[in-house]
């Protein structure tokens, strides 16, 4: 998945490692804003004993 | 190309060559890649639960309680009914000079817990009044309103505004119970050396260990004195707070 990544990305070996820098950042970016506040929820609904 | 190995004894051994594609060598790699990629993003998960929501929950609580104001108006605490309803804000100096959440009525998450910071138990005493009056707050995650509850020793107080009066508690000791210990929020709480019958009393509830919770840590204490709200902060917190 991730050497196939590499190879579709164009340009030479500097251009590739700005390109995967910037989608990490994006990835983690959307993680951070949508996936874990929403995953939060998923998996701890109210636990109305712990506080 | 093979690799041929000749042995003391003279056998030979033909190594076959290294297959270039195995069946399936394609699929397990990439469902290799996936369930790293899965476990990375969980202990991502878990720095997130732990320090930036934490953090960020923390300041909201914080900046509600700075910014709530007289025209935002505090209920009355005699006159409290609804869940959520602020009726108090509280510092504590041993948990910050600059510490301070809003109180709301009722002890679920939602909506007091997460979203306001601290919760009074429904039906146990208002400030000031003769009995417990008991609250809860998280310990670590969601603002961790009572994370450094184990850090109170003797002296410290505990300053409660309401729409007419401060009360200012002192701190009488702490305790680790189970969570079905119920007995420490009673008038008279349970488990409290020095408790009588008539005392006005404090009651601070929270999870211990932190992050772990399978127990309740409890911290008592006891009304020291009141001060009108119309005569400004008490002197002795706006030392701590540094003026304003």
């Amino acid at each position: 998945m991730y050497s196939w990544l590499w190879r579709k990305l164009p340009g030479n070996k500097f251009l590739k490692v700005v390109q995967a820098v910037v989608l990490t950042a994006g990835a983690l970016a959307a993680m951070y804003f949508f996936l874990f506040p929403w995953l939060d929820v998923v998996i701890f609904p109210e636990l109305e004993t712990e506080i | 190309m093979s690799d041929i190995q000749v042995l003391a004894d003279g056998t030979r051994i033909i190594w076959a060559p290294i297959q270039k594609r195995r069946p399936f060598a394609f699929l397990t790699q990439l469902l290799g890649e996936i369930l790293v990629t899965l476990g990375v993003i969980l202990m991502l998960f878990v720095g997130y639960k732990t320090f930036l929501q934490d953090n960020i929950v923390g300041s909201s609580h914080s900046d509600l309680a700075q910014k709530f104001t007289e025209r935002d108006g505090f209920v009355d605490p005699a006159l409290v009914t609804q869940e959520a309803e602020i009726f108090a804000r509280m510092y504590v100096p041993r948990f910050g000079a600059q510490w301070t959440r809003l109180v709301a009525e009722g002890t679920r998450w939602h909506p007091v817990l997460n979203e306001i910071g601290i919760g009074h138990y429904r039906n146990t005493a208002m400030p000031g009044e003769v009995g417990n009056f008991a609250i809860a707050g998280h310990r670590g995650g969601f603002g961790g309103a009572m994370k450094d509850i184990d850090k109170l020793v003797t002296g410290d107080r505990v300053y409660i505004e309401t729409k007419n009066t401060w009360f200012i508690y002192t701190f009488l000791e702490t305790e680790v119970v189970k969570p079905t210990e119920v007995g420490v929020i009673l008038p008279v709480p349970e488990k409290l050396d020095v408790a009588r019958p008539g005392g006005r009393y404090l009651t601070m509830t929270s999870c211990t260990p932190i992050f772990i919770n399978t127990d309740r840590i409890i911290s008592w204490f006891e009304l020291e004195r009141t001060w009108p709200t119309s005569a400004g902060m008490p002197r002795d917190l706006k030392i701590v707070r540094g003026s304003r």
